[in-house]
């Protein structure tokens, strides 16, 4: 399955920036592109596994509470 | 007298109030391009699927997302900091990988991959650079 939507490079930058405690902490090129396919593989499986929950509770749209249901082994993933 | 020093607090507090407005207009605009992201990834997964992903469902993931972007951060900070550089690197990135084997092996070959492009760019630039020289 190809998702080739990825968030630019520059929000990833600035997102991970601003949450540095230090100033001079500074964020290496390949680490910047390496954690943009890192938010992209965790948004893939936080929406693909909510998508299974609700699939095999035979619901035809994704609701709130499917992504409660994976949540919690979710974040132990990562 | 005390009339110049309430106005005096009142201009501190206002310039302090901007930066933190600035500060969290920067937060609202970063949520807001997750957000966006987030909502085309699960459209284009849900049409795949013949599914569709409820709005609430959509913003509760970006929401996550942009938490843990924050633990994220600093981790990658205490990770950098451990190893004694100010530069986070991609080492730091597959430490932060480490939970999950698929992950790790996932974010390994990523590196990797990344890795390689970078020499093959490079070498185009060498070969590019040699024939434009003997020309």
């Amino acid at each position: 399955m190809i998702c080739s939507f990825y968030i630019s490079q520059e929000t990833v930058s600035k997102l991970l920036c601003s949450s540095f405690k230090e100033d001079k902490t500074r964020l290496g090129s390949d680490a910047t592109l390496l954690m943009r396919e890192m938010l992209k593989v965790f948004v893939q499986e936080a929406a693909l596994r909510s998508l299974k929950q609700a699939e095999a509770e035979d619901c035809n749209r994704i609701e709130i509470e499917h992504f409660e249901k994976i949540l919690p082994q979710l974040l132990l993933d990562f | 007298m005390i009339c110049s020093t309430f106005w005096l607090f009142l201009n501190l507090s206002r310039s302090r109030s901007k930066m933190s407005v600035d500060k969290e207009e920067t937060r609202q605009r970063l949520k807001a391009a997750v957000h966006y992201t987030v909502g085309r990834l699960c459209q284009k997964i849900g049409e795949d699927h013949r599914r569709e992903f409820s709005r609430q469902t959509i913003a509760a993931i970006a929401e996550t997302t942009f938490r843990e972007c924050d633990i994220f951060a600093k981790d990658l900070e205490a990770f950098a900091r451990h190893a004694k550089r100010s530069t986070v690197s991609s080492e730091d990135v597959k430490l932060l990988a480490r939970r999950s084997s698929a992950l790790s092996n996932h974010i390994q070959n990523k590196s990797e991959e990344l890795a390689q492009e970078q020499r093959d760019s490079r070498k185009k630039s060498t070969v590019k650079r040699k024939s434009r020289d003997t020309e």
